[in-house]
């Protein structure tokens, strides 16, 4: 296979001389005071980061006033749900730690069978728990602010839900393996319809986080079947398909995010004919979210399906199988085993992304943040940077822990693959 | 490969459950709304007129789609529980009780500024009550049309007490703060030009970083409407100087006609919606109100029976039957406005009267026959 | 082999005949989409018309009835030039922004492969803080909290006759023309083609001699030396114009806008976060063969940096950097959250003030697809430049 210079991802680098285990002195000269530049830097880097570190901390802990946050939690969490329906979003909870739970489960037992077989490395003791610091640290953060020890006590039962389900999924026997995305996703759907199923909560009343996670999570599964017929689409051997959806691709491509939403909340209304009931923000904000997901899930899944080797086709071809089968069972699977980390990338972008329905009035995480600093009792008291620091602090944890799993997994397929 | 066979098996059923789930029971007619329209549609006989209304619309769906703000202190706002609140919020429930009998049968959007016209012109919500100033250019290219004046406003210029500003002439170089596309904006700009006034404008999608920015000196003076300086100055707190750091100027650089929009081209609705506005404020004038709606409907004058639906008797030239104005009301709806919302000045005093953080008297808002504009055509 | 008696060409039926498929598919999808579009477009014309709202784009013409601040802009000029400014001010943080952003972004990109630990470890803080908190929060938090915390005016940071920094803005001297300038364009232009006959002509000196060429420096200081006999031939048409704080306001010098700074700070840490990753990636993906020969050579750290890994790891990251750079263009469309007057936020003013909306969102949406679209251009052109000949 020639070198592929246009490649982005670090080459593993070849084995060096083994790591020496330098004692500290020594590990402090070379690392931090190898030449005179580098002592320079270091100790003008230093003081910076002491200082910075300094003034960071006297804010959190000693300037900042977190009643704001401490008063407005659950509305911050769940925007303007009905106070009394609540039950359903922590009965959906547990639902959720149970169906993830048990999916990790399962993957732990594959990983592990890999392991006995030598297909696959043992990860280092400890992984486990560091895997999962950020969301501690963040329900640790929010169970702080909330200052409930009901809250507490749910808490302690989700992950005690979690952790059974873990254990149930490692026993999961090796033919039922192909059903464990679909229990999965199951679960996941029986959450959402706990909320908004059976007298529930529809979601344009949803908002805060629930509504962010809402917006990501419904925008990454809408667009990913789009995304897939576009690019199959760009791919085709006719002119008038390829044409056309190259050319909603580059569009799409070419324009910020919030044109779109603004099209999709200011003019959604005027494509549709007289009668239609028109759709409510939550929709056209989650259609514009496709619309501009699909395009760069396209790309991606172009990517992939480029990957596949042509004579994989040639091969296919020879057998006698026609270009849907084809494409169904040869092309496909190995593309979209290639895509998923590109996806899950896609996906911490939209994460990160719904912070913009903030410009158009929707009462998502950061809309909130701003607005509760306009309440009475905390007016004017230039509150905006404490919920500010929130907001950031809930949208980093979240992307944080899934850019590191992401990275994760691509090492794992990647090993597979050798 | 097996596993992402069923992965994509999987995520497509998903997709697919998602949709389904989605659209019956995220769309706009749910259980919710059914349930909520009960409650006096007994006497509905009468009301089904309008064939192609979107009044029709709205007593079939149950709920009032209501276009409203949230951040002006005392006219919409959220409240505590996270629901709506305000004088313009009342007068949304105000129209629910009217045509649907209950005045909690509302579903509210928030709506910004440069959002509010194309969300009504796009039939999103079927009225829009948002402090929104009544002008010829609004009723002419907005599609929209203008009912009832709910609140007689001014626009002002609000400025802090130790700046030493006393008259529009003093802010010659500032930088003016505003919120974007109000008609505050445009007027701004024609008052300052034609008294030959140089400024700098900066103009803000949201109410939360133009105080900010005020607050922090980034603009010298701020300028709106005089109800809403007043609510932003009865909030200001203590720990800035409290509401005496900031001062309104009296000078009045504009008129401000709040009220109700409707859609043009649906005479039907405009009509229903107006209505039951006027009928608080005839209610007012006759002396009904929330507490004696009940007693009254035994009372002897024959246009406090008109009003309130009830037969009054042929001496005093009244009819036996309710009075129907043919408006596509039901005959009683007076009563439901005004035993579940309240009269007029029930609806000021609660939200922006004197007795409350705004401290706005009644002004040109008050009753005609105590000297203000709020005047009822007569309901016969 | 026997002479094969001649075959009849017979084609497939119709409806087996792969040509006739193709077509008759490709027909069916035009048909569908097109339909759909036709479909829209009606249903827009048909709803503008019931509401009496203008359907053309003659409202460019009217009048805009706002002002832009920190520009020349009057109320009475129409809604077109207002665009018009808009894009100005898109470009302007565009360009600024990207310099800054790509200046920061590799100088992190290298130093998170440095051999000081501290220093990785600083720049890797950087990158994971950055890349993973969305772009408009830090905007915000630059506004919010820190620029317009700056002292107003009344207290303004001054350095006498240099800067005054308040949360009014930044104001710094600049040029103010009292002459005559087109002489001196004239001469700038010839200093221009001189300079870049210097560059040539230092280059095929290298060519044919091998010495070190410093073309950067022979072309750069013949630029100069013209432009200062220029400026003083054509008696100093540019004097310097120091800012003066004023009671509301500065006069005199450039000015920063307290909102375009926070818009180009915000926006430059976060693709600047970015840029370094790539930046890293690209270095790490020369092949370290490379690095082992320029140490064999005696080469030092910095000389290994850059004459052998950074123009070939700049090679690979061309496209990827072109993609953020794309990127932070679009994302200055948050200036609209802060009130910078840049494109989109006068698209939404003037749809408050009567604009069909419409219209003036799908003009929006053109006027982004074509700078991106040059933006594109630009960096397939230097991408292909660059590009190995003979690989691809």
């Amino acid at each position: 296979m020639a070198t592929q210079i246009d490649a982005l991802e670090p080459l593993p680098l070849p084995e060096g001389p083994p790591e020496r285990r330098l004692p500290p002195r020594q590990w402090i000269r070379e690392n931090l005071f190898g030449s005179i530049f580098d002592s320079v830097l270091t100790v003008v880097f230093g003081a910076f980061l002491a200082w910075a570190a300094y003034r960071i901390g006297k804010f959190v802990f000693v300037d900042a006033d977190w009643e704001i946050i401490r008063r407005n939690l659950t509305t911050l969490m769940v925007g303007s749900f009905p106070r009394t329906e609540l039950w359903r979003v922590w009965a959906a909870l547990f639902v959720l730690a149970a169906s993830l739970g048990f999916g990790a489960g399962a993957v732990g037992a594959q990983r592990r069978r890999e392991v006995a077989e030598g297909r696959a490395e043992p990860a280092p003791k400890g992984v486990a728990a560091r895997r999962l610091a950020p969301v501690v640290i963040l329900v640790s953060v929010l169970l702080w602010f909330s200052g409930s020890l009901e809250n507490l006590l749910l808490v302690l039962a989700i992950a005690a839900v979690g952790a059974v389900s873990n254990v149930v999924g490692r026993r999961t026997p090796r033919r039922l393996e192909r059903y464990v995305p679909l229990l999965v996703l199951a679960g996941i759907l029986i959450a959402f319809l706990i909320i908004v199923a059976f007298g529930g909560i529809k979601w344009n009343d949803w908002g805060g986080f629930m509504l962010t996670i809402f917006l990501a999570v419904g925008g990454i599964l809408l667009s990913f079947p789009v995304g897939v017929l576009l690019a199959l689409g760009r791919r085709s051997s006719l002119p008038a398909v390829r044409i056309v959806c190259t050319a909603y691709i580059e569009l799409i491509r070419g324009v910020p995010l919030v044109a779109l939403l603004f099209m999709g909340v200011f003019m959604l209304g005027f494509f549709l004919p007289e009668g239609v009931a028109r759709p409510d923000t939550v929709v056209r904000v989650l259609v514009a979210l496709v619309m501009f997901t699909s395009a760069y899930v396209a790309e991606i899944v172009r990517g992939g399906l480029q990957s596949v080797p042509a004579a994989q086709v040639e091969a296919a071809q020879a057998l006698g199988l026609s270009p849907y089968r084809t494409t169904r069972q040869i092309v496909l699977p190995q593309a979209l085993r290639s895509v998923i980390p590109g996806l899950v990338g896609q996906f911490i972008s939209l994460y990160k992304d719904t912070s913009l329905v903030f410009i158009v009035g929707l009462a998502d995480l950061l809309t909130i943040s701003e607005n509760i600093t306009k309440q009475p009792d905390f007016l004017a008291q230039g509150l905006i940077v404490e919920t500010l620091v929130f907001a950031s602090f809930i949208y980093w944890t979240g992307s944080y822990w899934m850019s590191r799993e992401s990275q994760r997994l691509e090492r794992r397929l990647g090993l597979g693959e050798r | 490969m097996r596993g992402i066979q069923g992965w994509a098996l999987g995520v497509l059923l998903a997709v697919a459950l998602f949709v389904g789930a989605g659209c019956s029971l995220g769309g706009d007619d749910d259980d919710n709304g059914a349930a909520a329209t009960d409650t006096g549609e007994g006497e509905a006989g009468g009301s089904q007129e309008g064939g192609g209304s979107l009044l029709q619309e709205v007593i079939d769906r149950g709920t009032l789609r209501c276009g409203v703000n949230d951040s002006v202190p005392g006219f919409g706002f959220t409240g505590e529980a996270g629901d709506p609140e305000g004088f313009d919020i009342d007068f949304c429930r105000a129209v629910a009780a009217a045509v649907l009998g209950d005045a909690e049968a509302v579903e509210f959007t928030v709506l910004t500024a440069e959002q509010r016209f194309t969300a009504l012109q796009a039939g999103e919500v079927d009225v829009l009550i948002r402090n929104t100033t009544w002008t010829s250019s609004r009723d002419g290219t907005e599609g929209a049309r203008f009912l009832h004046t709910t609140f007689y406003d001014n626009q002002r210029m609000m400025v802090p007490a130790d700046s030493g500003v006393q008259s529009l002439e003093d802010l010659d170089g500032e930088t003016i703060c505003v919120l974007a596309g109000t008609t505050t904006e445009l007027n701004l700009e024609t008052v300052f030009q034609a008294r030959g006034i140089a400024y700098e404008p900066l103009a803000f999608e949201e109410t939360d970083p133009l105080q900010e920015a005020f607050i922090q000196g980034r603009c010298g003076a701020w300028t709106s409407d005089a109800s809403q300086l007043a609510g932003i100055r009865s909030n200001w707190p203590e720990g800035q100087g409290g509401p005496e750091a900031l001062v309104i100027l009296e000078e009045n650089m504009s008129k401000e006609p709040l009220g109700p929009l409707v859609r043009d081209g649906d005479d039907d609705w405009a009509d229903a919606v107006n209505w039951a506005v006027i009928s608080t404020i005839a209610a007012e004038e006759l002396g009904v109100n929330s507490g004696n709606v009940q007693e009254m409907l035994e009372s002897e004058d024959p246009e406090v029976l008109r009003l309130l639906g009830q037969p009054a008797p042929a001496e005093a030239g009244g009819t036996p039957e309710p009075f129907d104005a043919g408006l596509g009301l039901p005959a009683d709806f007076a009563v439901q406005v005004i035993e579940q919302v309240g009269n007029y000045g029930e609806i000021y005093d609660r939200h922006v009267g004197p007795d409350t953080p705004l401290e706005l008297e009644r002004g040109f808002n008050a009753l005609w026959t105590d000297g203000g504009l709020q005047y009822a055509p007569p309901y016969r | 082999m026997t002479a094969a008696a001649p075959t009849t060409a017979r084609k497939p039926p119709l409806w087996r005949n792969v040509r006739v498929l193709r077509f008759v598919l490709q027909a069916v999808f035009l048909l569908a989409v097109g339909g759909l579009l036709l479909y829209l477009v009606d249903n827009v014309v048909g709803n503008l018309e019931r509401l009496g709202i203008p359907t053309g784009f003659g409202y460019l013409d009217q009048p805009a009835g706002f002002a832009i601040p920190d520009s020349d802009f009057s109320s009475a000029q129409s809604l077109g030039d207002a665009l018009l400014v808009g894009v100005q001010n898109t470009l302007k943080v565009s360009l600024l922004g990207i310099v800054l952003a790509t200046l920061l972004g590799v100088a992190i990109g290298v130093a998170r492969l440095s051999t000081n630990w501290l220093v990785r470890r600083a720049a890797a803080l950087y990158v994971e803080t950055f890349r993973n908190i969305p772009v408009l929060v830090i905007i915000l938090f630059w506004y919010l909290g820190v620029v317009l915390r700056l002292p107003p005016i009344g207290d303004a940071f001054e350095i006498s006759g240099v800067t005054v920094i308040s949360n009014r803005g930044l104001v710094v001297p600049w040029f103010d023309q009292v002459g005559g300038a087109l002489l001196f364009a004239l001469i700038a232009l010839f200093g221009l083609g001189a300079a870049a006959a210097v560059w040539a002509w230092r280059g095929r000196r290298f060519d044919r001699t091998g010495q070190p060429h410093r073309r950067l420096l022979w072309a750069g200081g013949t630029l100069l030396v013209l432009l200062a006999i220029g400026f003083f031939a054509t008696g100093s048409p540019w004097a310097v114009e120091t800012p003066e704080r004023g009671e509301r306001s500065t006069t005199g010098g450039f000015r920063l806008s307290p909102e375009y700074a926070a818009l180009l700070i915000g926006l430059a840490l976060y693709t600047a976060s970015h840029i370094a990753e790539i930046v890293r990636g690209s270095i790490l993906a020369v092949a370290r063969g490379q690095t082992e020969a320029a140490n064999a050579l005696g080469l030092s750290g910095f000389q290994r940096l850059r004459l052998v890994v950074l123009p070939q790891a700049f090679r690979i990251s061309v496209p990827p950097i072109a993609n953020q750079y794309l990127n932070l263009m679009k994302n200055s469309s948050l200036g609209i959250a802060i009130s910078y007057y840049e494109l989109t936020k006068i698209t939404r003013v003037s749809i408050a003030q009567q604009a069909p909306a419409v219209q003036a969102i799908l003009l929006l949406m053109a006027i982004y697809l074509l700078i991106s679209l040059a933006i594109a251009l630009v960096t397939n052109l230097v991408n292909r430049r660059l590009s190995l000949k003979g690989r691809r």
